[in-house]
């Protein structure tokens, strides 16, 4: 990794720190106070473009680790998701538990159904094993929609009301926001410092050649369900947090479309990256909510007939063309992008590029 | 006895189906290693096309047109998505043929909506009855194209020049390159001959089903099939596919037909988990 001119690590902690020079945690925590004092003066739709982009990125976050880290491809990661939603709206609902209780129980149930449809993974890999999750997918949410209708009550779902903490009433946005984005940032920074470790080293080294990193004495098996277990442990916290922001859980909300849009988040971020999942899932939010507003002006432009079809053919077209635009010219995503213009900007004016 | 008659018979119909949806993944798998996960969707589209162009010229020229139609997507694909992948980990082209999935799914809404269509093709014959078991004709047509479709790739594959250096190209590109193989245009022939069969297969699933832009179910349905069958074996695509049709129909009539939705996936999952190359697929030993 490059350094900024100038600077050289005497000690180890220097060299093994994310956060290196003065200027970075400027703007570190700079960045930090704009997410704490946002809600003053952004609207309440604002508000809810940034909740549910926090929830997106910690499942993302988990995707990033279970796929691009460890390279075990997920086309089911929506329906751990539902795994944990369920778990905190049917302990809220019939068992009457506090939210906060909930949360990392929803993490934890999701981590198991992930290990439980990880369990495959001792034999197969990629394409096998990408199938195997997309089983999962339609399996686990064929599950909320026909088993236990006492509990997960089929279609109709379960309603879910927004908690409350030391008097405080997280029912408007505002208040919700931060309990996202504290939650958020927390799990960012544990999935950059988990793949730094002797745990994202044995999943980079399982991605890369499998066969190998048996050889030189990983456990490829405990690995691959340690990589399902965190990964969906995320996507249950993500889960959690879904079921509260939109006060009902639904079999229809966890589509495969929502799997595979995480997907994309992945490859347009850059796979194996932790700041790639928050750049990848901001883009495509931000060309979402582009699309629901391109959407009304396009359809007022053509005949009535074919208004409506508009806005849903956009939005499924927008981000799928985006992703595959960056599968082939942009493969290693915005984080390289990134990573390029950061180069450029130290070089300056000499044309050295990595 | 008559009832579970007829939802073999049933059974067999879905599995025409399928067989004719796996076939075209398994032909892209068998020459370009690459996973195509929209071929359910290009079926959707491929019936879409049929529609109109049936409704616009008539049948023969409609049918004609929209097999061109199936071959110049092929081509398209191959040409515009597929063929910058070459090189590329075998990964990237399977996100890309989901994601291509989604865009021709908006596509199709983009063009013709969310409201479902009829097929506008009636096939000639009728309904036989048999020993109590109705037998529509269109049931016979399905099982007979995709058993001609079968026949045709088999001999094409095992009998002819160039099914042989598909074959050669499926086992290494590069090595098939240096052998002086044509490999680019293996890719762009099996995609014209996946996309032909996708309208083939959406002309069956539109005179059935009807046309609409979310067939899901059977079309992700045919994934399963592939694994089951092996998913570079064309004599698996049409046994696995007749058992998961067989299989389907009979869970929908005797238990639920709730569950015969799941039933694809909980079949691909233990195949998966018990013979992960599927009932004929070529088994492969990984080394170092």
């Amino acid at each position: 990794m490059e350094r900024p001119a100038g600077i050289f690590d005497v000690r180890y902690e220097q060299d093994m720190a994310i956060v290196r020079t003065g200027p970075q945690w400027a703007f570190l925590i700079g960045f930090l106070i704009l997410l704490a004092v946002l809600p003053v003066f952004a609207g309440s739709y604002f508000l809810g473009f940034m909740i549910l982009t926090g929830i997106a990125l910690i499942a993302v976050q988990g995707l990033n680790i279970l796929t691009g880290y460890a390279g075990q491809i997920s086309l089911g990661h929506q329906a751990f998701v539902a795994v944990g939603a369920y778990t905190t709206a049917v302990l809220m609902d019939s068992f009457h538990w506090s939210f906060w209780a909930t949360v990392p129980l929803a993490g934890i149930a999701a981590a198991a159904f992930g290990v439980l449809f990880g369990l495959p993974s001792f034999r197969l890999k990629m394409l096998y094993l990408a199938m195997t999750t997309l089983a999962a997918q339609f399996i686990i949410i064929a599950f909320f929609n026909h088993a236990f209708p006492d509990y997960f009550h089929a279609v109709g779902g379960i309603r879910v009301s927004r908690p409350e903490l030391a008097g405080i009433n997280f029912k408007n946005n505002e208040a919700f926001y931060y309990v996202v984005i504290a939650i958020a940032v927390i799990m960012t920074i544990f999935a950059k410092n988990l793949v730094r470790g002797r745990l994202g080293r044995a999943f980079v080294a399982l991605r890369d050649n499998d066969l190998a990193s048996e050889v030189i004495g990983i456990n490829v098996a405990r690995y691959k369900l340690y990589a399902f277990a965190i990964g969906c442990f995320y996507a249950g916290v993500a889960g959690s947090l879904w079921a509260t922001y939109y006060r009902s859980v639904n079999p229809l909300h966890f589509h495969l479309d929502v799997s595979i849009w995480y997907l994309g988040c992945l490859i347009v971020g850059g796979m194996g990256t932790a700041v790639g999942a928050v750049f990848g899932v901001v883009f495509l939010r931000v060309i979402r909510e582009l699309v629901t507003i391109i959407s009304p002006f396009l359809s007022g432009l053509v005949s009535p007939m074919d208004a409506p079809k508009i806005g849903p053919a956009l939005a499924i077209i927008s981000w799928a063309l985006v992703v595959i635009l960056f599968l082939i010219f942009e493969p290693r995503g915005l984080a390289h992008t990134w990573e390029v213009l950061k180069s450029r900007f130290r070089h300056w004016p000499f044309k050295y590029s990595i | 006895m008559a009832i579970f008659l007829q939802f073999i018979v049933g059974g067999l119909f879905l599995g025409g189906i399928y067989t004719l949806i796996a076939l075209g993944i398994v032909i892209i798998y068998k020459s370009t290693r690459v996973f195509n996960f929209a071929q359910g969707w290009m079926v959707t589209l491929g019936a879409f096309m049929l529609v109109t162009l049936v409704e616009k010229f008539g049948v023969v020229i409609g049918v004609i047109g929209g097999i061109a139609f199936g071959a110049l997507i092929g081509i398209v694909i191959e040409r515009l998505l597929m063929r910058p992948l070459i090189g590329q980990p075998l990964i990237a082209a399977l996100l890309l043929t989901i994601m291509l999935a989604h865009v021709i799914e908006g596509i199709n809404i983009l063009i013709w909506g969310t409201f479902g269509y009829e097929m506008p093709v009636n096939l000639p014959g009728q309904s036989i009855k048999f020993a109590g078991v109705v037998v529509s004709h269109a049931l016979l047509w399905g099982i007979g194209v995709a058993v001609a479709a079968f026949a045709a790739f088999s001999l094409f594959y095992w009998r002819t020049l160039m099914g042989r250096v598909m074959r050669g190209t499926a086992e290494d590109h590069q090595v098939a390159q240096s052998l002086g193989l044509p490999v680019k245009g293996v890719f762009s022939l099996s995609w014209v001959l996946a996309g032909m069969l996708s309208v083939i297969a959406g002309l069956f699933l539109g005179v059935v089903s009807g046309v609409h832009y979310i067939m899901y179910g059977s079309l992700l349905g045919a994934i399963a099939v592939v694994l089951l069958g092996g998913i570079d074996s064309i004599v698996g695509a049409i046994v696995g596919g007749m058992i998961l049709g067989v299989l389907q129909s009979l869970v929908t009539g005797y238990l639920n037909p709730a569950l015969a939705d799941v039933i694809p996936y909980i079949v691909l999952l233990l195949i998966l988990i018990i013979k992960p190359y599927g009932l004929f697929g070529l088994v492969r030993i990984e080394r170092l």
